[in-house]
């Protein structure tokens, strides 16, 4: 029997699909993009996708492992793992296009693929009515989430909303907010023993956006609200921005799947999808009801759909931004991005 | 066998004068080379040309096109902006009576064309859009300097399994107001047992399912189409705008097979790589793109009979990988001892004949989804390593575009099915815009590949010698 653990990290993923098919599903954890791919440095490559490739290929080789098309270089990433005798890798057509019923319906049957390929792998189809408690429950956990967010540190909350898209193996708090002591980082960590004051309504209210934050990054986190600020959006692509919208419990208990198609592939906004207003609204929306005053933007070398949109937020947001292009040598909590990051709070005022 | 020299721009002013003397007639966008060059198209004094009279038209069509857009639009006909698909739209939109259409993303090119005096690099820097992106990104400038192609009436745009580099660009596009048609092509995968699959003539095997979704992407666009220009892009008339693309594919397959397999080399693998563009919008004239190749099949046909080459025999057989941002770079590898033998410059799918008996929509759904970007590295690598044995290919070189997301891992996995499969040499290089700077390093590259080369060769012809070759 092979191992049924399925990694991914992609929030287009629903994982209450994989989870009814009855595997174990895992976040991928990067927890930094400093290591070393297998591939080479390569001028032009992603140190993400780098580090999902190194990720993937040491991981158990009975593992699998689902990969999505929403990024060039991750769907290059897929090829790229297949071709040096990774057979266990799933890359799902998320479509780019978001309008018609056609993306929709493709969005669907690539769903449909990925549960045969779950099956392939050990796990079973699920019926309706498993499908539908998974989400449910995933619903709940959501919600208790949600509701938990005032009184949590922008790292906390950062972990969790990955904890919530993984099987339901770790430790649920009383308050239903799930924690994995184990993705606190290394307590010998200096960055881990310093800690924002939760909940500080004081704070100047902060949105963080672009691309995912890694294990190495809570600490600049930590910093910032340890220095004034205050992160009120976590609008990054592993961020609340791409959690599926609450279920409807009535179209769930009529027709569960659709009702994820709809949740996932009909409202996560993001930088990958043509056309991207909906990105742009999703922003302006929450910026305003959170009272944001200021951006931080998170992104790596190479990749092109956040860095393509950074120079037009600063025009349109009205809002100032401070641009973090990370290098893969330097992490976001140490040296001058810190210096900056401290530099942007007194410019905008604590 | 005889070598014919290839000329500089300085001679080809002579040259010029002794085509007319003998009685050249030109077609109204001809004339001397150096005009060009007094319009800004300054890299051409620093490549070495073909001497052919079919060569000058190539060049004069090529580097007039902007003024045929302009003039289409005086004539009032619609101008489309096609974007990415690389092939697939021109097709329909030259089905039209009263549209033509191009390639923005042609504008990658000027910077190296105009050596970049066009500041088009500069304004996408000035709105965010660096160096780390591809040099596609001189699109953007155009689009806001207005100084070079018209701009469109209408922009399609296909997405999903395309560079991120160009989707980014693309979705810059329309914040400045230039709105987009955009339609999906998905990422091209391998059918799953039981599933039912078609073979594309590329060689590919892909899902019914898949074509049927682009297929139903090509409807949507075929009603914006119609739309857009009043006229109803029926059947019959896409049947017929395929058949007229099939002529000029013909016409470049005879070229490409002759080319790339004839003994001396026939034409500069600069003027061949051009020759194949006008297979992907027909340089704005279907008509007389299909004339100008016609001519130069001719004379590539002629140098055969008469073995007549532009390189000295025994080049290295090079199979080239994506087109060079810098032009130039053709002239090296010849310099180096190198010819091309087979390419795939991002659209062979342009290149293969599309099925004229298949529903006009669906067979252009299974092109689309050749192209060999929208698939896997491993698929293309496939193809490549067909093309190599079609072609006798002995080496090959991956030229990586700077900045572009493909680039990134498609070499590692290229060259790795390539040494596997065919056991030839491979060398990556990065070609930008502008070269010369990188000179030395892409002469010793280049050298160092083609001695491996000769070197194998030698080594195989030796092996023939003994009682067991």
């Amino acid at each position: 029997m092979a191992d049924r653990t399925v990694f991914y990290c992609n929030p287009f993923v629903p994982v209450e699909w994989m989870v009814a098919h009855g595997v174990t599903v895992r976040w991928l954890r990067i927890r930094s993009v400093s290591g070393t791919s297998g591939v080479g440095p390569r001028q032009g490559h992603c140190p993400l996708a780098a580090a999902v490739v190194e990720a993937v290929s040491s991981a158990s080789t009975d593992a699998a492992t689902v990969l999505t098309t929403t990024c060039d270089q991750m769907r290059h990433s897929g090829s790229f793992l297949r071709n040096g005798g990774q057979d266990r890798i799933f890359l799902m057509n998320v479509p780019s296009t978001w309008q018609t019923p056609a993306a929709r319906q493709l969005y669907l049957d690539e769903l449909l693929r990925l549960g045969r390929f779950l099956i392939r792998q050990g796990g079973r189809s699920p019926s309706k009515e498993e499908l539908r408690e998974v989400m449910g429950r995933f619903d709940r956990k959501r919600a208790n989430l949600r509701q938990a967010r005032p009184s949590m540190a922008a790292s906390d909350w950062s972990l969790s909303l990955m904890a919530v898209r993984e099987s339901p193996s770790q430790v649920e708090s009383d308050s239903g907010m799930v924690i994995d002591p184990v993705l606190h980082g290394d307590p010998a960590d200096s960055t881990a023993s310093i800690h924002a004051p939760k909940g500080a309504p004081q704070g100047v209210p902060l949105a963080l956006i672009g691309g995912p934050l890694l294990d190495q990054d809570r600490g600049l986190l930590d910093r910032v609200e340890f220095a004034g600020g205050r992160f009120v959006l976590d609008a990054t692509e592993w961020g609340e921005r791409t959690l599926p919208r609450p279920f409807d419990e009535m179209r769930a208990g009529e027709d569960p799947l659709t009702e994820l198609v709809d949740a996932y592939f009909g409202t996560i906004p993001d930088v990958f999808r043509r056309p991207n207003d909906p990105f742009d609204a999703y922003l302006k929306r929450e910026f305003v009801s959170r009272k944001v005053r200021g951006v931080v933007v998170v992104r790596y070398p190479w990749c092109d759909l956040w860095h393509a949109e950074v120079a037009r937020w600063k025009a349109f947001l009205d809002i100032p931004l401070l641009d973090l292009d990370r290098t893969v040598d330097e992490e976001l909590s140490v040296g001058r991005a810190r210096g900056r990051v401290e530099s942007f709070l007194e410019v905008i005022g604590r | 066998m005889s070598e014919i020299a290839k000329i500089t721009l300085e001679e080809w002013d002579r040259r010029y004068e002794e085509l007319r003397a003998a009685g050249m007639v030109e077609r109204p966008y001809g004339g001397l080379l150096r005009r060009h060059v007094e319009c800004g198209d300054t890299r051409l004094t620093r490549l070495s040309l073909d001497g052919s009279a079919a060569a000058l038209r190539l060049w004069n069509f090529l580097l007039t096109e902007e003024d045929r857009l302009r003039e289409a639009r005086s004539q009032g006909k619609k101008i489309l902006g096609t974007m990415k698909d690389l092939g697939t739209i021109p097709v329909m939109a030259y089905s039209l009576d009263k549209v033509v259409a191009f390639y923005p993303d042609g504008a990658w090119w000027l910077p190296c064309i105009k050596e970049n005096r066009t500041g088009l690099l500069a304004i996408a820097d000035r709105i965010g859009v660096d160096e780390s992106f591809c040099p596609v990104r001189a699109m953007l400038g155009a689009f806001i300097g207005k100084a070079h192609f018209p701009i469109p009436d209408l922009l399609t745009c296909s997405v999903g399994a395309t560079c991120d580099d160009f989707t980014a660009i693309a979705q810059r596009l329309v914040d400045l107001g230039h709105p987009i048609v955009w339609w999906e092509v998905p990422h091209r995968r391998r059918p799953e047992a039981g599933e039912d699959s078609i073979r594309l003539s590329a060689g590919f095997d892909v899902p019914v399912s898949q074509v049927a979704f682009v297929r139903s992407e090509l409807e949507r666009v075929r009603r914006v189409l119609e739309d857009w220009a009043g006229q109803e892009l029926t059947d019959e008339r896409l049947r017929a705008g395929i058949a007229r693309a099939n002529r000029v594919r013909r016409v470049l397959g005879e070229l490409r097979w002759l080319n790339f397999t004839s003994e001396p080399c026939p034409l500069p693998s600069l003027e061949m790589m051009i020759a194949e563009m006008l297979s992907i919008h027909f340089c704005s004239d279907q008509d007389e793109s299909l004339l100008v190749l016609e001519e130069l099949l001719e004379e590539v046909r002629r140098r055969v009979a008469n073995h007549e080459g532009v390189l000295p025999s025994g080049a290295v057989r090079v199979f080239w990988v994506n087109p060079v941002a810098d032009l130039w770079v053709m002239n090296l590898l010849e310099e180096a001892g190198g010819r091309i033998c087979g390419n795939d410059i991002m659209f062979c799918h342009a290149l293969d004949l599309i099925p004229e008996e298949l529903p006009p929509l669906e067979a252009l759904a299974r092109m689309a989804l050749s192209d060999p970007m929208v698939g896997s590295s491993d698929d293309r690598a496939e193809r490549i390593c067909s093309e190599i044995e079609r072609f006798g290919a002995e080496a090959v070189v991956i030229s990586r575009i700077p900045g572009a997301s493909h680039c990134a891992l498609e070499g590692a996995v290229i060259g790795e099915v390539v040494r596997r499969q065919r056991r030839i040499p491979v060398v990556e290089i990065e070609v930008p815009p502008l070269s010369d700077s990188l000179e030395p390093s892409l002469r010793t590259r280049l050298g160092a590949l083609v001695e491996i080369a000769l070197e194998a060769r030698l080594s195989r012809l030796g092996e023939s010698d003994t009682v067991h070759g």
